[in-house]
């Protein structure tokens, strides 16, 4: 067979041999990992949302925002609303740290009405491994610091890290990570509070 | 020990010897459970596209065998990089990028190359695993001996890979260990390859 047939034909063949391959393994591991991803989502929430401080189901009420100014967003990201007895109790306010060491870190913020933080979650981030990622739960304690903090408690002025003059513990060898965390976390504390004002209007509408 | 085996641990060791895939070996040995994970998904990739490659010796002609091993290897870790997504997802969320970079191994492309393509499915197969157990060993010492001096700690997080009973061997070794933290950082896996390398060619000699 002459080299000009030959040689595109191989490389057909294997093309589509590879292709084979990987449209099987995304038909094998698709629903599997959808699965996966919203397990990981509801065992966040969680946290974010204790059992005792709703009675709705979760992945029913949540809505869509968008807020790239404020909280960081690069499309629709979903919060989530934790209700007792019809009324709110607990949000979990997705935020995008964009000024992370590598990359945007993603995050949920859990906040009582009372702007009380019930838990962080990072849902994704690039850190450095062994040092920016640290902010990890599964990784080092650092983001136990702040459940049960609000704004009032610490102040405005001191919701920064040790680093920065404000009372958070940074971690050794990275700043940066932590300080776009604290600065976002304090983002979803300010739009939590105005989340409240306005719904609380819708409510008296209804 | 058999000489074909003997040499693809020691005495041609692809990361002490021979010196190639540096980049994952170094990025990601800073501990033993990075190490572990990526030494796993190497050794499995390393495997599976030897015996691709060596099946589909007959047809290979020399002017494109390259793309077609890229072909071959670039599918072959996508397709895994799935699965772990699937089936050991908090790994894969902690492995992350390095599984893609799998691809840019020159191991890989090396027993491709200069093995796969010019012996039996069995030889090449034989030749995946022992390579690439020969890098994992040298990756996970590594990653021992900077999580030791850096984290004072062995096996930490190892509930990511073997579940329950990982949460058994966590050893914090140093109570109270402030850690050695360049150990840990980039310069401190070029200081701890450069010393097993020395140890290996002094050995040698």
């Amino acid at each position: 067979m002459s080299p000009f047939i030959k040689i595109p034909l191989v490389l057909a063949l294997v093309t589509f041999f590879t292709s084979g391959l990987l449209v099987f393994s995304e038909k094998a591991t698709h629903d599997k990992i959808a699965q996966q991803k919203k397990m990981l989502l509801l065992e966040s929430l969680k946290e974010l949302i204790p059992d005792e401080l709703h009675d709705n189901d979760l992945t029913q009420d949540s809505l869509l925002i968008n807020h790239p100014e404020q909280l960081g967003h690069r499309k629709e990201q979903a919060l989530y609303v934790g209700k007792l007895n019809g009324k709110t109790t607990v949000i979990a306010v997705p935020v995008t740290a964009r000024n992370g060491y590598s990359g945007d870190i993603d995050l949920m913020v859990g906040i009582k009405n009372n702007g009380e933080i019930t838990a962080v979650k990072i849902l994704e981030q690039h850190e450095t491994p062994g040092l920016g990622d640290l902010i990890q739960a599964n990784k080092s304690d650092w983001l136990k610091q702040f459940p049960s903090l609000s704004i009032n408690k610490v102040g405005i002025k001191n919701w920064k890290v040790k680093r920065d003059g404000g009372q958070f513990d940074q971690i050794t060898g990275a700043t940066i990570t932590p300080r776009a965390v604290v600065e976002a976390i304090k983002h979803a504390l300010e739009f939590q509070h105005e989340f409240l004002t306005t719904t609380h209007k819708e409510d008296t509408i209804k | 020990m058999s000489g074909f085996i003997r040499k693809r641990l020691i005495d041609d060791n692809a990361a002490l010897v021979q010196l190639l895939g540096l980049c994952p070996l170094l990025a990601v040995s800073n501990s033993v459970v990075n190490a572990l994970g990526l030494a796993i998904a190497t050794v499995f990739t390393l495997v599976l596209t030897n015996a691709l490659v060596s099946a589909i010796k007959p047809i290979i002609s020399k002017e494109i065998r390259i793309s077609l091993f890229v072909l071959i290897i670039a599918s072959v870790v996508t397709a895994l990089e799935m699965f772990m997504n699937a089936y050991f997802h908090e790994l894969y969320l902690i492995l992350g990028i390095f599984i893609p970079l799998i691809v840019t191994n020159c191991i890989i492309m090396a027993r491709a190359e200069s093995f796969a393509s010019k012996n039996t499915i069995w030889l090449a197969i034989k030749d995946g695993f022992f390579t690439g157990l020969g890098f994992a060993l040298v990756l996970v010492v590594i990653g021992a001996i900077r999580e030791i001096l850096g984290n004072g700690s062995l096996f930490n997080q190892a509930h990511l890979l073997f579940g329950e009973f990982g949460k058994v061997i966590q050893w914090q070794i140093f109570e109270d260990y402030h850690g050695f933290l360049i150990a840990i950082l980039p310069p401190g896996a070029f200081f701890v390859l450069a010393i097993l390398i020395a140890i290996k060619n002094k050995v040698s000699k």
